[in-house]
């Protein structure tokens, strides 16, 4: 997903847009920038700075900087939780652990390698069992005898829920014992950091209740999930941007910005 | 190889011939020994006139033909020089000399004597522990070692021969601790990666021949303007072997220099000396054995002591990091190793505990020893020199 974040001087969010991503729409980030642009009634111009991050940073031509997905995350998940330690974000293509102090990242473990722990694991798994990717969570809350999923390896862990189903299995013990995996892999990996309370969950599936639940079990904490989990990175990106901007302000020098316009990135060309 | 060129250029040159200068010598008559990680002592080779080559892989080339033989799940980096010498790219060695330096370059020796066959093959067996009767041992297995390259050469390999030898290296090696020197400046003077490309070609040359390059090197090195350009970070990478450089360039890309190294085609295979003692053996095994610093040797604060305190055994056993740190400022260390080394990965928690007890940022990253699975490495090195900056 391509998320826009457009926040003002004073630091509140003018407008905020999750669009789609994909091999095509992945040259289009100026399309979903257009639209956030609209509904806050701005014109480009008007946007004094724009930072780019996550996957996509480089494929941003009208950016005026690029910051990892990680500084953002962590900042943006500090602007709403400033308590926070520990962070982690499971996206669609990796999952994150993050450590922040005083607002700021001080070290990540991240999984990037493959498809396990992260929200592609659950998009796989949940078309082979014929459900909704948003309907897992509910489906999972009616389970009473969740089901271990011992890999989790995307592939393997198909083979694995197939032969499950056929021992008469019900859907809602294997939806949850998915669930168990990833928190179990997300988890294990985060430990590395050692995991300190406040908490936080962000990335699509921090939308997932069943996760959330199985994170929680495992962390034996309190685990928080802001009210929109996809855009933590994208409000962290947009604070930057304004303390690079109101930075330059008060030191009396021009704002650091490129040659830019909202088109399209060239990158496929 | 060209008359002409000389320092820097002539290093390209080599590099992208690297066999070049050992075929022409042993087209003249001389023999080449390849050798394998940097455990056996190339004094004992050069005494005898033979050309120490260091066996090396090639991240930039796919591996085809080593899968036949070994399996995947093991360093990737010993696949790759195995994959190599099965494409016959080591056909020119007239032997190889392999060590106990891990446990899978311990089996690929078995492998590559058997599928290669060179006509001279031996085998080191390194203890692991660096102790007094460890030490022992290791002399033992010198003398062993002495004894095959007699029979294989059909000379007599005398101490005053080898006496020689180890001066030539030892100035070879303060040569490489000159060239280092370069890096403390900011901007260095010279950048990660040409060090890495010098230290390859003299990885492949007679050891005379390499100590004249690395003083052409620091000589066009330090007269030279447009060096290196600053970058805001200076970091210091750890860990496994590093033989190329598209890992180092991409940290020059993102804002960083590379300004120090704990590897082994690096300071790891230079820096200490040999000291020369009455039976020249004993002190190359007290150099080869204590002195070089690979997590392959099991190193503890004090011998024998049962319990320990854990912050005084990190420092014993990393504080010459820090101290590397200090001399050539660096701001920030990258803990690197492929994937699968197993001696590189039980160190990492460790060093990251004494890192963070002195106070230096690090992050630890995984390769595949691979030029093209560099790229998801890019957002988490990004993402370290971000922290180091903020």
């Amino acid at each position: 997903m391509t998320k826009v974040v457009i926040m003002s001087d004073g630091g509140d969010i003018c407008s905020q847009v999750i669009g789609p991503t994909g091999a095509e729409h992945r040259r289009l980030a100026n399309r979903v920038m257009q639209e956030a642009l609209d509904r806050a009634k701005l014109s480009f111009p008007e946007i004094s700075y724009v930072v780019a991050t996550g996957y996509g940073r480089l494929n941003v031509p009208f950016a005026d900087s690029e910051i990892t997905e990680l500084t953002c995350h962590a900042k943006g998940v500090a602007s709403l939780f400033p308590e926070v330690k520990t962070a982690i974000d499971i996206g669609g293509q990796d999952a994150k652990g993050l450590k922040i102090k005083s607002g700021k990242l001080i070290d990540f473990v991240m999984n990037d390698k493959c498809a396990a722990g992260t929200g592609r694991f659950l998009e796989v798994t949940a078309a082979t069992l014929g459900l909704r990717l948003e309907d897992l969570g509910t489906i999972s809350a009616k389970s009473t005898h969740r089901v271990k999923i011992s890999s989790t390896c995307t592939i393997f862990a198909q083979q694995e829920i197939v032969s499950r189903l056929s021992e008469g299995v019900a859907v809602e013990d294997v939806v949850a014992g998915l669930h168990d995996a990833i928190a179990v892999r997300v988890v294990g990996m985060t430990r590395r950091l050692k995991i300190e309370p406040v908490v936080v969950l962000t990335g699509g599936v921090a939308k997932n209740t069943g996760v959330v639940k199985a994170v929680r079990e495992k962390i034996e904490h309190e685990v928080f999930v802001p009210p929109n989990p996809l855009l933590s990175g994208a409000i962290g990106g947009a604070i930057l941007g304004r303390d690079i901007v109101l930075g330059a302000l008060k030191e009396g020098k021009p704002i650091p910005k490129k040659e830019r316009a909202l088109e399209e990135v060239t990158f496929f060309n | 190889m060209s008359e002409k060129s000389k320092g820097l250029s002539k290093v390209e040159e080599i590099c992208s011939q690297r066999s070049g200068r050992a075929k022409e010598l042993k087209d003249e008559g001389k023999k080449i020994m390849g050798y394998f990680c940097i455990y056996p002592p190339l004094e004992m080779l050069s005494a005898l006139d033979l050309l120490p080559y260091r066996i090396l892989g090639d991240m930039r080339e796919p591996i085809t033909k080593a899968d036949a033989c070994l399996p995947t799940v093991v360093c990737p980096f010993d696949r790759s020089a195995l994959d190599l010498g099965l494409k016959g790219k080591y056909d020119f060695l007239d032997g190889v000399v392999w060590a106990h330096v891990c446990e899978v370059g311990e089996k690929t020796a078995h492998v590559w004597r058997t599928y290669l066959n060179p006509a001279y093959f031996h085998f080191i067996d390194i203890p692991h522990t660096i102790h007094k009767p460890a030490q022992n041992q290791f002399v033992q297995q010198l003398k062993d070692f002495q004894k095959t390259l007699m029979s294989f050469t059909g000379k007599k390999l005398t101490s005053e021969m080898l006496a020689e030898a180890i001066n030539a290296h030892n100035e070879q090696r303060s040569l490489v601790r000159k060239l280092y020197d370069l890096r403390k400046p900011d901007p260095p003077l010279i950048s990660g990666s040409e060090v890495i490309k010098t230290l390859k070609a003299i990885m492949s040359l007679p050891v005379k021949e390499g100590s004249e390059l690395l003083r052409e090197v620091i000589s066009e090195v330090g007269e030279r303007k447009d060096g290196v350009p600053f970058r805001p970070v200076r970091l210091l990478i750890w860990g496994s072997i590093i033989d190329d450089t598209p890992l180092i360039e991409m940290m020059e890309e993102l804002g960083a220099n590379v300004v120090m190294d704990d590897t082994c085609v690096g300071s790891r295979a230079f820096f200490p000396d040999v000291k020369l003692t009455p039976d020249p053996l004993e002190g190359l095994a007290y150099r080869y054995l204590v002195d070089l610093k690979c997590p392959r040797t099991f190193k503890e604060s004090t011998y024998g002591e049962t319990k320990k305190d854990y912050l005084t055994d990190l420092r014993s056993r990393f504080s010459y990091i820090s101290d590397y740190a200090k001399e050539w400022k660096v701001s920030g260390v990258v803990l690197q190793s492929v994937r699968y080394c197993d001696i590189h990965g039980y160190e990492v928690p460790g060093l990251g505990d004494y890192l963070d007890s002195v106070g230096l940022p690090h992050t630890y990253i995984e390769h595949t020893y691979d030029e093209r699975s560099l790229a998801p490495l890019r957002t988490r090195i990004q993402a370290f020199l971000e922290i180091i900056r903020s």
